[in-house]
């Protein structure tokens, strides 16, 4: 039976982060994931928090940890060094982040033609980043065929009064529709076929070409920049975007899609990369089914896999399994929410005040803000602040208690700062605190 | 000022599939007509239905003379409107539960009233339909189906205009002007622009259905319906290819319709003061499910993608006594009736039809346009059910495949393929963009089916939004239909996905949760769809939120 320092249960990137740490400390750590996270689905970007009038993330952080029951209340001081931390991997990795948490947090145009804040973008997007200034103008550029990207309807949207919040935008944006070579014919055309063509030297010199000669028959020349569906390259994304920054007149940036997720697979690829070169192993797939407990301890866990259960035995377990779109808590027909692995208390609204009336409604559903509450340790505890469940575990990601991710734009700040925590509390070299002892009164401030 | 006034022969309120067929009907007699609905066609009780055609089977033993209708209809609708059918067939199972001699008498009950009805072997149906229950005793087969109702209320309507009627939409009754006993006139608001319209009719006729009590009220005419309220749940798949029936007094939870890609589980029965609760319980979901169970034991495992609620049309007449006077809504007679209320309350110039069912809506069109004929001094006679609708000559019954096989056999790309789910194609999106002119996604997918497979929009909606804006000539701001337009895509957005969201309330546990989950993470987290993103770093400059 193989066995392990420690194993982490779930793919997204909090358990990729505190996968890459364990390995990068020299720990034998197993990834066991039932299948890709939201990686898959998110911009790429890394949002870390944003809220209405918080001019900086740190600002905006901070506000956060100010509520002794978010994440950021025990997250706060790693935040910072986790962050420094996985960028300086995913340049290691060719796929370098720009802005930081004291740069503002501006509007960048979305795939539906409104804006979303951001403020840490891969490189790919950075261009989005930077103020716009007078005479700028921005051409919304995609291949004539590709359903998922709309340079009208973006342009439109785009020029919406509100669209940029009040502050300066473009000073005018265009639209600009391309027949890029044997595009439109294509029997199957998402944005992972097109980043494939992408990576082919031949295709995408004609490419670019035809959108070069768009531009000036268009007459849309002068200062600005392009918002380019993100589809440049996948594997070979960096020599992609090197081409487009020398080949297009405008500067471009990539604007993310409707899933698959071009830049959230680049991010999950560079830290799995990463992970396996630092020695750890990844295996998704199938489903982690039971955890061994005895004495009270985390013992092994267990692995679904063809006609038997594919068992490591570990006393470290990281569960990174995701909020109520990963899985990790489960919603049932009478009104609970459960964790299924360990059953661990979860902290939910009662059943009939799960769902606002309108998701989009500012707030969101307060069913969001569910989760595992944890010491500072990431350690689960109950509602009392007791220790929950067995001993050598901790949590982390969209699993905590009390943020409302999608609101508040601190989801991946809170998956790498936990999972960054979570490993460090795990390092063979730290010391081991595993005794129950309460930490509530800590964590409650 | 500026108010138009139109004087058509007949006046029909209300644009479900009796109203549409009533407007063809009366259109073909050769009167002018206009039809007005507050909302979109098809919004009450006909889009609101579990999508049978049914057979008949279900009145057998209760209602024979409505299990007669039904039959006629069904071999009417099979000629006529082919295309809007799906000729899934349809069986009665006995549970182990169902009392002995409901099921003894059902094939006589069928054969009395003229259905077709033939045992099956159990052991033959568990191979035709392996989810249902091994428990089940016997099977009996009648010919049941799915009936497309938006479809087939566009066709009525088209085959009305053919014939130089009018048919608009968004236009609410909001007042009926009386001079003494005669009516004589209707004001008609533009729910999108607020322009009114005056009315001048020689007769009104009411298909306003479980609304009829309201439109009558504005004539002065008191009218009481008992609209029926009945839960139905949307299944992300067709656990079966049949119409499945449970053998025995209808009841909660005793039928399943495959229709197009997902199958609907029916029905519960409450009756409702206002026509207008359409709250969905998640009590309801569990009742409904719990007693599904018996026919599909894995049902409480598969994913539910929405809840609805529908709203019978029911009336009571006020003159009968006994089991129909009571609160139970399934002893009220699912029969209609044809009201006229210049002999029923002294009000010259309206007639209301009530009651009835989706299956017998022709003939109900067919009973109200002869009651109007008799009122106008005319003796033409119905040509409703011997002339199919238009486009559905060939008489060929829509098929699962249909879509698929119409794609790959004009070498259609999958750039084409704007929702995936249902088969919508760019073409078909952009004809019905062309019939319709500026319209809401919601109105899209009735008449498309874009958003109503399993993403339930997801993936689709964005899309349609997006063509929209593309139709629509930059710096253009149309007349808005309730719902976002053309030139407020992420306007549109937004209250499709409220919409849908509302749906989703009752049924959110396990996979559709998560679902939920991940398409309010896709277009808030990556999208940037809120309620007021403008709220960020500065002051809010326009509220691009839902139209309430």
């Amino acid at each position: 039976m193989p066995s392990a320092d420690a194993v982490v249960v779930g793919a997204g990137l909090a358990g990729l982060s505190a996968t890459l740490a364990l390995a990068e400390a020299g720990a034998r750590v197993h990834l066991l994931a039932k299948g890709h996270a939201s990686t898959h689905w998110a911009s790429g970007g890394l949002d870390v928090a944003a809220l209405p009038r918080a001019v900086t993330v740190r600002e905006a952080v901070a506000r956060l940890a100010d509520d002794a029951r978010h994440p950021y209340a025990i997250l706060s001081d790693a935040l910072p060094p986790a962050l420094e931390w996985i960028r300086g991997m995913l340049q290691h990795e060719g796929l370098p982040y720009v802005g930081t948490i004291d740069g503002p947090v501006v509007p960048v145009p979305t795939s539906i033609g409104a804006t979303r804040p951001a403020a840490i973008l891969p490189a790919a997007q950075a261009a989005a980043l930077r103020p716009w200034e007078p005479g700028e103008r921005l051409v919304v550029c995609g291949p004539g065929g590709f359903k998922d990207y709309w340079p009208h309807a973006i342009a439109r949207g785009l020029r919406r009064a509100g669209a940029w919040w009040g502050s300066a935008g473009p000073e005018r944006v265009d639209p600009l529709v391309v027949e890029l070579p044997g595009v439109r014919d294509r029997l199957n055309l998402d944005a992972i076929e097109l980043a494939r063509l992408f990576e082919e030297p031949g295709w995408r010199w004609d490419a670019f070409a035809a959108i070069r000669r768009a531009l000036i028959i268009g007459g849309l020349d002068g200062p600005g920049r392009m918002a380019l569906p993100a589809v440049l390259g996948l594997d070979d994304h960096a020599a992609v975007l090197a081409e487009a920054t020398s080949e297009l007149p405008l500067e471009p940036f990539e604007v993310p899609l409707m899933p698959p997720s071009v830049p959230g697979l680049r991010l999950y690829r560079a830290l799995r990369a990463a992970i396996v070169r630092a020695g750890g192993r990844v295996q998704i797939g199938q489903a982690v089914v039971r955890i061994g407990v005895r004495d009270g301890r985390v013992v092994e866990v267990a692995m679904e896999a063809a006609a038997r259960q594919f068992v490591v035995r570990t006393d470290m377990l990281i569960m990174a399994t995701g909020g109520i779109a990963g899985g990790g808590l489960v919603g049932h027909p009478d009104g609970t929410l459960r964790e299924p692995l360990l059953d661990l208390p979860v902290e939910a609204p009662p059943a009939m005040s799960w769902l606002a009336r309108e998701p989009l409604a500012a707030g969101g559903h307060p069913l969001e803000a569910a989760g595992i509450r944890s010491d500072a340790e990431l350690r689960p505890v109950d509602a009392s602040g007791r220790p929950a469940g067995p001993a050598g575990v901790r949590i982390c990601g969209s699993l905590l208690a009390g943020q409302r991710y999608l609101r508040e734009r601190c989801g991946d700040g809170v998956a790498v700062a936990s999972g960054w925590l979570a490993a460090g509390a795990h390092r063979p070299s730290a010391p081991r605190r595993d005794a129950p002892q309460s930490l509530a009164g800590e964590v409650a401030g | 000022m500026g108010e138009r006034m139109l004087t058509p022969d007949v006046l029909v309120i209300g644009g479900g599939a009796t109203g549409a067929g009533l407007l063809r009907d009366l259109a073909r007699r050769g009167l002018r007509c206009l039809l007005v609905d507050r909302s979109d066609f098809g919004t009450g009780t006909s889009g609101r239905y579990h999508g049978l055609l049914h057979s008949g089977g279900r009145y057998v033993s209760k209602d024979p003379s409505a299990a007669r209708e039904c039959i006629v209809e069904n071999q009417v609708l099979r000629r006529i409107a082919a295309g809007c059918i799906e000729d899934t067939g349809g069986i009665f199972v006995a549970t182990p539960d169902d009392p002995d001699d409901y099921v003894d008498a059902f094939p006589g009950a069928c054969a009395a009233a003229g259905i077709d009805c033939d045992e099956i072997p159990v052991t033959e149906t568990l191979r035709r339909e392996p989810a249902l229950s091994p428990a089940i005793r016997r099977a009996f087969r009648v010919p049941d189906a799915a009936l497309e109702p938006w479809q087939l209320i566009e066709a009525n309507l088209a085959d009305a205009r053919a014939h130089g009627a009018d048919a608009w939409p968004y236009q609410r009754v909001v007042a009926i002007q009386r001079d003494g006993r005669r009516i004589s006139g209707v004001t008609v608001r533009d729910e999108r622009s607020g322009a009114s319209t005056r009315v001048v009719p020689r007769m009104i006729a009411s298909a306003a259905g479980a609304w009829a009590g309201q439109v009558a009220a504005l004539a002065g005419v008191e009218l009481m319906m008992s609209p029926g309220k009945g839960t139905m749940i949307v299944y992300n798949q067709r656990m079966t290819d049949t119409v499945v029936n449970r053998c025995h007094p209808p009841g909660d939870g005793d039928i399943m319709v495959p229709v197009h890609t997902v199958a609907i589980l029916g029905t519960t029965e409450e009756l409702v003061e206002d026509p207008d609760d359409d709250e969905t319980s998640s009590d309801e979901v569990q009742a409904l499910i719990n007693e599904g169970e018996a026919l599909f034991p894995a049902l409480r495992r598969m994913r539910v993608l929405r809840a609805y609620t529908g709203v019978r049309p029911l009336y009571r007449d006020p003159a009968v006594q006994g089991p129909e006077a009571s609160d139970d809504g399934r002893a009220i007679s699912r029969s209609h009736i044809i009201l006229d209320h210049e002999a029923r309350d002294g009000v010259e110039g309206l007639i209301s039809i009530v009651g009835g069912k989706l299956t017998t809506y022709r003939l109900m069109a067919e009973q109200a346009a002869n009651a109007v004929c008799a009122k106008l001094g005319m003796s033409e006679p119905c040509t409703t059910a011997g002339e199919p609708l238009p486009g559905m000559g060939d008489s060929r019954a829509h098929w699962l495949g249909h879509r698929l096989a119409e794609h790959e056999d004009r070498g259609g790309g999958d750039a084409d393929l704007i929702c995936e789910c249902e088969m919508v194609t760019r073409a078909m999106l952009e004809r019905f963009l062309d019939r319709r002119g500026p319209c809401s996604i919601d109105d899209i997918r009735r008449g498309t089916r874009l958003g109503m497979g399993p993403c339930q929009g997801g993936f689709c909606t964005f899309r349609a939004a997006a063509i929209m804006a593309e139709r629509a000539p930059d710096g253009h701001t149309d007349r808005a239909a309730p719902g976002g337009s053309a030139s407020d895509p992420e306007g549109a957005l937004s209250t499709f996905l409220n919409e849908r969201s509302k749906g989703t309330r009752a049924v959110a546990w396990g996979r559709q949760l998560q679902e939920l989950w991940m398409v309010t993470g896709i277009y808030v987290g990556v999208m940037g769809l809120e309620g007021s993103s403008s709220e960020h770093g500065g002051e809010a400059t326009e509220d691009h939120g839902a139209v309430s």
